[in-house]
């Protein structure tokens, strides 16, 4: 082969061009490294399953898990809820006072110093605003009828607030007081919930927003409309309508708007970025110093659904808290990764089996043989041990072992009776019968598929036929109460404090009484236990409830959902805690080392 | 500069003569008919018929071991049944020494013996698949055939019939599938028969919506079919329309139609995997391949047993439907040299002869 | 030709309006969007339900409520007319906005996956198909099943497992011991030796000097901490540009073609100049930079190959723009690893580059190619999971197609008339085979927009098929059809484009106006 001129003068580029590069090697690039993270607070990844979306997280489509946790962290209010499950006051936001128990009156004052992020104080108008919007005051919606209007579209429990009549506002411009027209037991809880209806909206920009003049002109306007009827619906009030629909949709948002009126904060936390569907940034609010003061400069949440990936994520290093839903193999793929901490505890919803009060079980000997072949402890055995090797059934209708009066109401409520399998016993009290029971579950459930599969195992040793009842999850629960079926398993949730989802289950009748349910004593407590102020005596209530429904052999509590949290052992400070707030309860105790 | 010399000349005719050879070589087949030689070049893939035997083996082994239609197995427990755990769930079988013991592939966490359920799954998958193959070249053949042989406007109407088809997200299909086997209140025979065989009515829907593909094929194959020499010839001879179609026109399409319903059907074992997965497939407590997969994903770092072997099931049915479709489009198209080791060792000396020229320095230049 | 169009554009409106009804109704009927409030026992429950209902309109049966709902979705026909309305999902988000989020997150996870998927797959196709029944062929049968046959959840999980978070604490101190590096070694020469195919001598050949390379470069790499501080330096790229440059040669023109050599040696030696003139420029890129930079590197290139003419000008001009653009390339990839080590040791990343999940870090900050190196190191993972499981496909299609086409008589014309073989298989085979393969990947386009759900999910993007699948399992029809109209519009456009360039590419096929 021979060369060109050209080959060799290649050649000879070639030859330069490495002796050239042989004196200046890689230099590497002159890329600045950018610092800007790590100040002395540090910052901690959290992740949520969902997408943040709204940053009013009271409102019926704004009340998602991830909403509320971040409203949470950037907003204040009069209480907040404890991993004991109590009511905890933050007294350096403001003080509740009850001035009066008949009428049940209470007043709230705002402490002087207390703002928004813009520098506006928190005012009677914002306490005002957040009344208006939890109270369904002004509602005069039948929804049967199609007549009337429903305002403000709150996912809060508005029957409470109901109860009180326009509130009276202090002179200082920053108190109000509520008068209840009869008792109401879980008052604490009516107003200024955080993540439900807690001072988290402005009013000073909804007013703007709506366009009234400002919040004084908010204030005359809600003083000047009178309560709602649905019995006699009023034409749609425009300004009303306007705050209203801002208040309800004006903050849903999937990333940060333009205009930073629209997230003020008045908490530790302000939010700095969003990513939609993937992050939310939070740092801290300068002036905050109206509660617990955060430790941690930037908490980073990020979107993350399935389980495993949020686990991988973590030992990735991507995130440093997780809350992954709970199975077996989650937790023992968290125990295997180092230098992370695990907390196993329980959520506030529970799966129970409730039979019907008719049909084949409407006989009560019936339903104390089904359910003395219910293999409780098998199924907690099997389904939960592995995941909480300390789980053990759950033995009352109404508490969580999380709350001071469970233990002493499991002893006298007759859960006793159903601890083990009683065969021979069931057998008797059938008395050579057979009869033939449905059982109604969601299948996409596997804990419930798994539940059912045990119970059918061991009901059919006493003589019970079982047939499988259970339905894909968008059907089961339309078909819940419509007599398709004679017994169920299927979960409700503990509200952890307060009374009132009591009555909603239990008393005849109710709106989520499915099996037909009735006791003339169980009614009586329950009418005395709503307008009961006073935790004790509620407590006492309860009790006797909790007894009757064990008694009539309503059906049995199988087992509160496990959960497990996990983070780095570079974080310190989280705790486990039952309800929704989770681990962000005491996210002002986090501190990354 | 690249002017072809002389050898290469050379060396292209002698390639040529060689191809020829190989060419009449394989032509022993004269005499035959298509089935014939079909079924002789199919004999001689190897990959197709490692694939067929596995399949056989474990369409035996899943028909037979926790029984079917009402007939049971031999094997000792079902897919629903709880038996206590033995040693934690993990599998009792070892290779060496080979021993099936109780649990041969584990039971899950309440103890459902896991040989039974992945046997139910493959079963129920190869339900599924077998039902969308069959319905879906049915339908596929026969709309793709009637239009592909009237054109006009019945081929306008059917054309974009599959069109608007063809453009329905499969999922939402399946969705609302799941929702009709579900439901068990209304107590029409379909709802009944639906809540007891929600993977044949599952299968039965899949294929009806996966035809489309199969008959854009088959129309093209009969658009060109339509114009040859001997339709034209038995359509002077006074052939009907039918006798046309089925004597003359599909025998020659069934290739098509064959290799392409065998490529759905493994397309549909991981179409039903995915709807499972997704919560859209089989419900619990009945199960199948992908039920199994998608409820254990979360298993397979720590208890891999109720992971692996309901994978690896799916797996083999793929991959030997797979190579038998592969067997199969080869066998049927005539253009593809017949399959043989001693022929494909030649064919390669043939091709490497042929690309000599390109790898050797030419002396000329 | 303009009827055609018009034809086929008015059919597709009517398809799209009646599968649109199909899907509504089915969707709304696929479901309870109430099921969740049904089992609650919040004392709220009823006005939580009322609120669903109105928000969603349950109260007007289905079939009304598409009409409604096309009202809205008609006005995005008016241009500027900004009063496009699909509607709310469930949570109170309007459509349109969900879409654009959705849409942006799904381009970005499967348009790098699919166009290397559908590079390799044509590639390994056409090089199956030309050793047809090989035991390459039948090797990459059947790992193209295997991928295939794979959940891809599970993929995506072994991918992080051992792709994220194993290298990156391999990243912690990147050395290779000398088993693993001969072992890799080993496995790549084996892979060569199958690959090159022949004769047992020249495979033993091919193998043994894979084997040896590999195994050589892995100890570099681990004595130098390369994976820690990599970089390329101009004395590897003009050893690559120089491999480039004749493997480019080959391919387009034969290496007999000696113009075409010189000019893409030519093109590399600029290169390797080019290196040092563009570093300070590069410092400051920016996309569009990167963008124009490649063009002026083709034109470079092919004005090289125009004025080293030879006997076939155009063979030499595609030769060197090509090597160009490869050459630039390289440049680019050798300033990307210069910004590692900062990017790794940047304390948003806190020395864990590779990324199990999102489309970024969130906060970092930085310049081009810091940013740019997050994109990629989260995009990685879903993108070698994607292109591992639509694989098969593309391969298996490309190579019956390939087969089809070497079996014609034109095929036989073009060899007995003393083509080489590189002519015949680049000139006249590879064209024709991809004519078929054009309407595949028209086809998958409108897929592609649909998203990949599970892979979505694993790796915790929400984009098209999230927005899909969520709607159908709240039964929640809005977000179910505007991710319908996105994907059945782009199919039905891309395979009117199909079937224009069907006919512009086959001369057999013509269009009926």
């Amino acid at each position: 082969m021979r060369f060109g001129r050209t080959s060799k003068a290649v050649g000879a580029a070639a030859i330069l061009a490495l002796a050239l590069s042989a004196c200046a090697g890689n230099t590497g690039g002159n890329t600045p490294s950018t610092t800007g993270a790590a100040k002395q607070g540090g910052s901690v990844g959290v992740a949520e399953t969902n997408g943040f979306s709204s940053f009013n997280s009271g409102t019926a489509d704004g009340n998602s898990d991830v909403n509320g946790h971040i409203g949470y962290a950037t907003h204040s209010g009069f209480i907040y809820i404890d991993d004991k499950l109590n009511i905890v006051r933050n007294e350096k936001f403001g003080k509740i006072e009850k001035l009066s128990d008949n009428p049940l009156t209470v007043k709230y004052t705002v402490n002087e110093g207390v703002k928004w992020s813009d520098g506006t104080p928190v005012s009677a108008a914002d306490l005002l605003l957040t009344w208006a919007s939890g109270s369904a005051y002004y509602d005069d919606a039948d929804s049967k009828a199609k007549t009337g209007t429903t305002y403000f579209k709150t996912a809060a429990d508005t029957s409470g607030l109901n109860l009180t009549d326009f509130p009276e506002l202090g002179s200082d411009g920053r108190s109000l007081t509520l008068k209840y027209s009869k008792p109401f037991a879980d008052w604490e809880l009516a107003y200024s919930f955080p993540g439900n209806g807690g001072v988290d909206v402005p009013a000073h920009i909804v007013a703007q927003k709506a366009g009234l003049k400002d919040a004084q002109a908010l204030i005359d306007l809600l003083k000047g409309i009178k309560r709602g009827d649905s019995k006699s619906p009023q034409p749609v009030n425009p300004q009303l309508k306007a705050v209203a629909d801002f208040w309800s949709t004006g903050f849903e948002s999937k990333t940060l708007p333009s205009d930073p009126n629209m997230y003020l904060s008045n908490g530790p936390y302000i939010i700095k970025s969003v990513v939609p569907e993937q992050s939310v940034t939070l740092v801290r609010n300068k002036d905050y110093n109206w509660g617990p003061t955060p430790k941690l400069d930037e908490i980073v949440v990020r979107t993350i659904g399935a389980a495993p990936a949020q686990v991988q994520a973590l030992k990735n290093g991507e995130v440093d808290i997780i809350n992954p839903q709970a199975s077996a193999d989650t937790v023992d793929q968290i125990k295997q990764l180092s230098g992370v901490k695990m907390l196993l505890g329980n959520q506030l919803s529970y799966d129970h089996l409730d039979l019907n009060f008719s049909g084949p079980l409407a006989d009560k000997n019936v339903r104390e043989a089904f359910l003395k072949t219910v293999p409780r402890k098998d199924i907690v055995d099997k389904i939960i041990k592995k995941i909480d090797p300390n789980a053990k059934p759950l033995d009352s209708e109404l508490f969580v072992p999380a709350q001071a009066a469970y233990a002493d109401s499991v002893k006298n409520n007759g859960s006793s009776a159903y601890q083990d399998v009683d065969i021979d016993g069931a057998k008797k009290l059938l008395n050579g019968a057979t009869p033939e029971i449905r059982i109604m579950y969601n299948k996409d459930n596997p804990n419930r598929v798994d539940a059912y599969s045990l119970i059918r195992e061991s009901a059919t040793k006493a003589g019970f036929k079982i047939v499988d009842g259970g339905l894909g999850k968008a059907d089961w629960s339309s078909h819940l109460g419509d007599g398709s079926y004679d017994a169920t398993i299927f979960g409700w949730i503990n509200s952890g404090v307060g009374v009132s989802g009591t009555p909603q289950i239990f008393k005849t009748g109710a709106g989520s009484n499915y099996n037909g349910f009735s006791d003339a004593d169980a009614d009586k407590a329950m009418d005395t236990l709503i307008v009961t102020t006073d935790k004790a005596k509620q407590d006492d209530l309860q009790k006797q409830i909790d007894a009757d429904i064990w008694k009539s052999g309503y059906g049995v509590p199988l087992f509160q959902s496990p959960d497990v949290k996990a983070f780095s052992d570079q974080i310190s400070g989280v705790t486990s805690m039952p309800n929704q707030t989770g681990v962000w309860w005491n996210f002002w105790d986090w501190s990354r080392s | 500069m690249s002017q072809p010399t002389q050898e290469e000349e050379l060396l292209a005719q002698q390639a040529l003569a060689e191809a020829a050879a190989i060419q009449t070589g394989s032509e022993v087949t004269s005499g035959l008919s298509q089935g014939q030689i079909v079924r002789k070049r199919f004999f001689g893939h190897t990959g197709a018929l490692i694939g067929l035997a596995v399949f056989a083996v474990i369409f035996l082994l899943a028909f037979t071991s926790v029984g079917a239609f009402g007939i049971p197995g031999w094997w000792k427990y079902n897919h629903v049944d709880v038996s206590p755990l033995v040693n934690d769930g993990t599998p009792t079988s070892s290779l060496w020494p080979f021993a099936w013991g109780e649990h041969p592939f584990g039971q899950d966490r309440i103890g459902r013996d896991l040989f039974a359920m992945t046997m139910r799954g493959a079963q129920q998958s190869i339900t599924v698949m077998l039902l969308i193959g069959g319905i879906a070249g049915a339908i596929g053949a026969i709309v793709g055939g009637l239009a592909g042989y009237f054109r006009g406007w019945v081929e306008a109407t059917l054309m974009r019939l599959t069109d608007v088809i063809i453009i329905i997200p499969l999922l939402l299909l399946a969705a609302v599938v799941g929702q009709i086997a579900n439901r068990r209140d209304e107590g029409s025979w379909l709802t009944g028969f639906a809540a007891n065989n929600g993977v044949v009515i599952l299968g039965i829907f899949l294929g009806f919506v996966s035809w489309v593909g199969l008959a854009r094929l088959v129309r093209g194959e009969f658009l060109t079919l339509r114009e040859r020499e001997f339709v034209d010839a038995a359509r002077i001879s006074g052939a009907s329309n039918a006798r046309i179609i089925f004597k003359h026109i599909l025998p020659n399409a069934v290739g098509v139609l064959i290799v392409n319903v065998t490529l759905t059907m493994s397309a549909a074992i991981l179409l039903e995997t995915a709807l499972s997965y997704l919560g859209l497939g089989v419900k619990a407590p009945d199960t199948s391949l992908g039920l199994l997969v998608a409820q254990n994903q979360e298993a397979f770092a720590t208890r891999p047993w109720l992971f692996w072997f309901p994978g690896l099931f799916i797996i083999l049915i793929c991959l030997s439907i797979n190579f038998i479709g592969d067997g199969l489009r080869d066998a049927f198209d005539p253009r593809q040299k017949k399959f043989r080791a001693k022929s494909a060792i030649e064919t390669a000396k043939h091709s490497s002869a042929t690309t000599a020229p390109v790898t050797r320095t030419p002396k000329g230049s | 030709m303009l009827t055609y169009i018009v034809r086929r554009l008015v059919t597709a409106a009517l398809i799209l309006l009646g599968a649109s009804f199909l899907v509504y109704l089915l969707t709304a009927l696929s479901g309870d969007p109430l099921q969740d409030l049904r089992a609650s026992n919040a004392p709220n429950r009823q006005a939580l339900m009322d609120a669903r209902i109105n928000l969603l309109d349950l109260d007007t049966p289905a079939p009304l409520r598409y009409f409604k709902w096309l009202g809205g979705a008609a006005q995005c026909l008016v241009p500027f007319g900004n009063a496009c309305n699909l509607g709310k999902n469930i949570a109170g988000q309007p459509i349109t906005e969900a879409l654009g989020f959705a849409l942006v997150q799904t381009l970005t996870l499967v348009t790098g996956a699919t166009v290397l998927a559908i590079l390799i797959g044509i590639s390994l196709g056409i090089v199956t198909a030309l050793r047809q029944y090989s035991a390459l062929d039948y090797g990459v049968t059947f790992m193209a099943f295997l991928f295939f046959s794979l959940p891809i959840f599970w993929v995506a999980v072994l991918l992080k497992e051992f792709g994220a978070i194993g290298f990156n604490d391999f990243l912690r101190n990147p050395e290779i011991p000398p088993a693993v590096a001969l072992g890799i070694g080993a496995v790549l020469g084996l892979i060569g030796a199958v690959v090159v195919g022949g004769a047992v001598k020249r495979r033993l050949i091919v193998g043994g000097s894979v084997f040896a390379a590999v195994s050589l470069v892995l100890f570099y790499f681990s004595l130098t901490q390369w994976f820690r501080n990599p970089g390329l330096g101009p004395v590897i790229i003009a050893i690559m540009g120089a491999g480039i440059a004749v493997g480019i040669t080959i391919l387009v023109s034969g290496l007999k073609n000696r113009k075409a050599l010189q000019s893409s040696l030519i093109v590399v030696g600029i290169g390797v100049i080019a290196y040092f003139a563009v570093q300070p420029l590069l410092n400051d890129a920016t996309g569009l930079m990167i963008f124009l930079l490649a063009i002026a590197t083709i034109l470079v290139g092919v004005a090289v190959g125009y004025f080293m003419g030879g006997y076939d000008r155009g063979q030499s001009m595609r030769a060197a723009g090509l090597t160009a653009f490869l050459v630039g390339a390289l440049l680019v990839v050798d300033r990307f690893m210069q910004a590692w080590p900062s990017y790794f040791n940047n304390s948003r990343v806190r020395g864990r580059p590779i990324a199990t999940i999102g489309a970024g870090t969130p906060n970092i900050q930085g310049d081009f190619w810091i940013m740019s190196t997050d994109t990629l190191t989260h995009l990685v993972l879903p993108t070698i999971a994607l292109i591992l499981v639509s694989l098969a496909s593309y391969t298996r299609f490309t190579r019956s197609s390939m087969l089809e086409i070497m079996n014609m008589d034109y095929i036989r014309t073009a060899r007995a008339k003393g083509l080489s073989e590189r002519s015949v298989i680049m000139g006249h085979a590879f064209r024709n085979a991809l004519i078929p393969i054009a309407t595949i990947v028209a086809f998958d386009i409108g897929a592609l927009i649909g998203g990949a759900v599970i892979t979505e999910t694993v790796f915790s993007v929400r984009g098209m098929g999230f927005l899909f699948i969520d709607g159908l399992l709240h039964t929640d029809p809005n977000p179910v059809m505007g991710v319908f109209l996105c994907v059945a519009i782009t199919a039905m456009v891309f395979n009117l484009i199909a079937d224009l360039a069907y006919s512009a590419l086959d001369p057999r096929v013509r269009i009926k106006a």
